[in-house]
């Protein structure tokens, strides 16, 4: 049972993951490129599949329960990473992405609106970068799992 | 037909059900296997409830804190939802009632 929660979060992680990194990392040359059906299908990527995620941390903590490693040091930093990914993902990347979704279809007032925008573009890029620093070095993380004496 | 309203219809009935098959497990041995399985799933519907349900256009702070009632707090949530401004997904049994009264 423990094999099947891990391959589950495994397989959850791949699935939800793997294409949210992969619309937002997308999203700011769309963006820049003008295609508002593009922008509004990666935005919907972003979306969907951020939501589905929540699987990831459900199988991770039911398998490091069975486990027996919940207290492990790697795995509580790991947790920590994984929140602030949420966080990132759900409180800035997911609403600038909608904010700029929104500005995209009006036409720009001038310069200064056009200057602003790549701000928020650039911000939003950064952000994006942090995500996937992030949930990457928990995967590193859970692969080495410094100081651990379990074998899985 | 609004697609976040289709999935927390989904969602909500799931939510009970695999508590459902948790509580029977628990009535007929308690089977580990089981549990272990059905445990994380329907933890997994829990959260979606409230996350669909705050991402509803139609949302309110009373839809949100009805979506955290556990097993049944997707369909309080929906039926606040439905309420407040008419159903987004069109319902049966909601239109006979209309056409009866």
């Amino acid at each position: 049972m423990t094999k099947a929660l891990l391959a589950l979060h495994v397989l959850a992680a791949i699935i939800t993951v793997g294409p949210v990194t992969v619309a937002a990392s997308m999203f700011p040359a769309a963006v820049r490129a003008g295609n508002p059906a593009q922008i509004r299908v990666l935005h919907r990527i972003c979306n969907v599949y951020a939501a589905v995620a929540v699987a990831v941390p459900v199988f991770g903590f039911a398998t490091a329960g069975m486990l027996h490693v919940l207290g492990t040091p790697w795995l509580i930093a790991s947790i920590c990473l994984t929140s602030i990914a949420a966080l990132v993902l759900g409180a800035v990347i997911l609403p600038a992405q909608d904010r700029i979704l929104r500005t995209v279809g009006e036409p720009d007032a001038g310069d200064t609106a056009a200057d602003s925008g790549r701000a928020t573009l650039s911000r939003l890029a950064m952000c994006t970068g942090i995500f996937n620093l992030l949930w990457a070095s928990v995967t590193v993380l859970m692969i080495l799992r410094p100081g651990s004496t379990t074998g899985v | 037909m609004n697609r976040s309203a289709r999935a927390l219809k989904i969602a909500s009935r799931m939510e009970l059900t695999s508590l459902a098959v948790l509580l029977l497990n628990l009535a007929l041995g308690n089977a580990q296997q089981v549990a272990a399985i059905a445990g994380p799933i329907h933890g997994c519907l829990y959260l979606l409830v409230i996350i669909l349900t705050a991402r509803d256009p139609r949302t309110t702070p009373k839809a949100a804190a009805l979506a955290v009632v556990p097993g049944v707090g997707g369909l309080l949530a929906r039926r606040r939802l439905d309420a407040s401004t008419g159903p987004a997904v069109p319902s049966p049994h909601l239109e006979t009632s209309r056409q009866n009264s």
